[in-house]
């Protein structure tokens, strides 16, 4: 094989577009906006990585997504599977868990600063307001998604409802709550960041917010690429786990 | 001979947003102990449902069923059931072993014995050394063997199966029947089984149970008087099997 064919085709496809970026930010039709070059933001970026300030920041970033995270599972779960294992409980929860999915965080920031302001459980709410919905409602619908035949079976041979739970509805929940985690995940650094940027809240959100009224576009550029590169690092990690975990789909 | 299952003037109604379906009427019949009932009759006359107020995961609207003399409500002690649909019945996330010994937990078995009834029943069916594998490792008559293995596996003393040939080829089906054939030979568990295949139930049955009509009522029972042991060969030639497969396809067409 070639050295070419080699090359994993992601990197190809990333090495165009920054040299994509490079022409058009030094000759192109935006060279003569304030926008950074491409080699310009990743020297930044090589720079603010020497710094601790932007390790703390990210560190901070990354603990109120992962924290939020962890808080909206820990609180989706378990309620999804409850919703999930009653008709009723499912048809009448469900149209004020969709009404509260479609709020997007960034809505009720204000209010949040008012209770909160702008710390760090600040950002942590937010992102499992912004989650937790959503998760919920996945988390029944795998419940309810168990396969009828396999229940009908599972009964037939008197097989009681936790064991049903433990068998089948989990397992069949597996694959939407796998789902569920790997937009929320993602999501979660999102309203992280917005947290910071626009309420304040500790991290490159807010790193991000100084470098922008600072002036400083090649700091703001670089901690994009930053959050960019960190958002392909979680959505690969969660998809890698879920192969592992949810071994029985992709065959 | 005692009857182990009695089906006593059976009737069921379904609500549906068109009014009440009125699907069986009436249904009376005795499976005595150790007989192989087929269940035959076109399509959507009630078959399944029919099944499924035995297998207890339904109510009749009216009249009741019995095993061994008392009226069953929800799944009757001894019994397991083979479906059609393998790929759904089995869970893949389970090994076929552990699919095996998930029914027996009810029986609070010792680990030595579970494993000895997991062995014995793969062995049963052909399927010794397979059980380490998922199902979708497997092909689908290799499941189905698999879904018999886990009912032999709790001891049943009544086994019931929807179609459980209907989703494999010609070559395989006839393997699987034989395989029910040495299973009836073996351990005499009272069986039911609902078919579309005439020859098939001739085949298998002792007696056969022909559903018919809106809502449908038994139209007649065919006893096979064909001697076991049967072989696909002989029995299939054999004059008497030729008559009565003739007899219940009339019946089941409504011809008779
Ligand atoms: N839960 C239900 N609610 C309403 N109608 C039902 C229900 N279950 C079955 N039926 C109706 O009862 C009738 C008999 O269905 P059933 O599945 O028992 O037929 P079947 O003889 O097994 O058919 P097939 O040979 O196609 O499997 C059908 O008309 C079906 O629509
Ligand atoms: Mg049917």
């Amino acid at each position: 094989m070639s050295i070419a064919g080699r090359i994993p085709p992601w990197i190809v496809s990333m090495l165009l577009a920054l040299a994509f970026w490079q022409v058009a930010a030094s000759v192109g039709p935006i060279s003569d906006s304030s926008i950074p070059t491409a080699v310009d933001s990743v020297t930044t970026l090589v720079q603010l990585l020497g710094q601790s300030e932007t390790w703390i920041a990210l560190g901070q970033t990354v603990a109120i997504a992962a924290i939020g995270f962890a808080l909206s599972l820990l609180i989706a779960l378990p309620l999804g599977i409850l919703i999930g294992l009653s008709r009723f409980a499912f048809t009448s929860t469900k149209f004020v868990f969709d009404f509260f999915k479609v709020i997007p965080p960034i809505v009720i920031i204000p209010i949040t600063i008012l209770a909160l302001g702008p710390t760090f459980q600040m950002g942590v709410f937010l992102v499992v307001f912004g989650l937790v919905f959503a998760l919920a409602i996945q988390t029944a619908y795998g419940v309810r998604d168990a396969d009828p035949v396999l229940l009908d079976t599972m009964r037939a041979y008197r097989q009681g409802i936790v064991t049903q739970i433990r068998y089948a509805r989990l397992p069949s929940a597996a694959s939407f709550i796998a789902v569920g985690i790997r937009i929320s995940a993602t999501a979660a650094l999102v309203i992280a960041v917005v947290a910071g940027l626009i309420g304040g809240a500790p991290g490159l959100g807010r790193q991000l917010l100084l470098s922008q009224t600072g002036g400083l576009a090649d700091q703001t550029f670089a901690i994009v690429l930053l959050l960019g590169v960190l958002g392909v690092l979680v959505s690969h990690g969660i998809e890698w786990s879920r192969r592992k975990v949810i071994f029985w789909e992709d065959r | 001979m005692t009857a182990e299952i009695s089906i006593r003037n059976v009737s069921m109604e379904f609500p549906t947003p068109d009014g009440v379906k009125h699907v069986l009427n009436d249904i009376s019949y005795d499976v005595n102990q150790h007989h192989f009932v087929s269940i035959v009759g076109p399509s959507g006359v009630g078959k399944t449902t029919l099944l499924r107020l035995l297998t207890g995961l339904m109510k009749p609207t009216s009249g009741e069923i019995q095993v061994h003399g008392e009226r069953i409500s929800g799944a009757p002690k001894g019994l397991a059931v083979v479906l059609q649909d393998y790929t759904r019945s089995l869970m893949p996330w389970l090994t076929i072993e552990k699919n095996i010994a998930l029914p027996l937990r009810n029986q609070k078995l010792g680990k030595a014995e579970t494993r000895e009834r997991i062995e014995s029943s793969l062995e049963e069916v052909g399927l010794s050394g397979t059980g380490g594998n998922y199902p979708w490792q497997m092909s689908g008559g290799m499941q189905q063997r698999a879904s018999i293995a886990r009912a032999l596996a709790v001891r049943p003393t009544i086994l019931v199966m929807d179609e459980p040939f209907a989703s494999v080829d010609a070559q395989t089906r006839f393997d699987l029947e034989d395989l029910v054939l040495k299973v009836r030979a073996d351990f005499g568990i009272t069986t039911l089984m609902v078919t579309h295949d005439i020859d098939e139930a001739v085949y298998l049955s002792d007696e056969i149970v022909v559903l018919h009509g809106r809502p449908a009522g038994v139209r007649d029972v065919v006893v096979v008087d064909i001697p076991f042991p049967r072989s696909q060969i002989e029995t299939r030639n054999d004059q008497r099997f030729t008559e009565l497969r003739t007899h219940v396809y009339a019946m089941v067409r409504g011809l008779e």
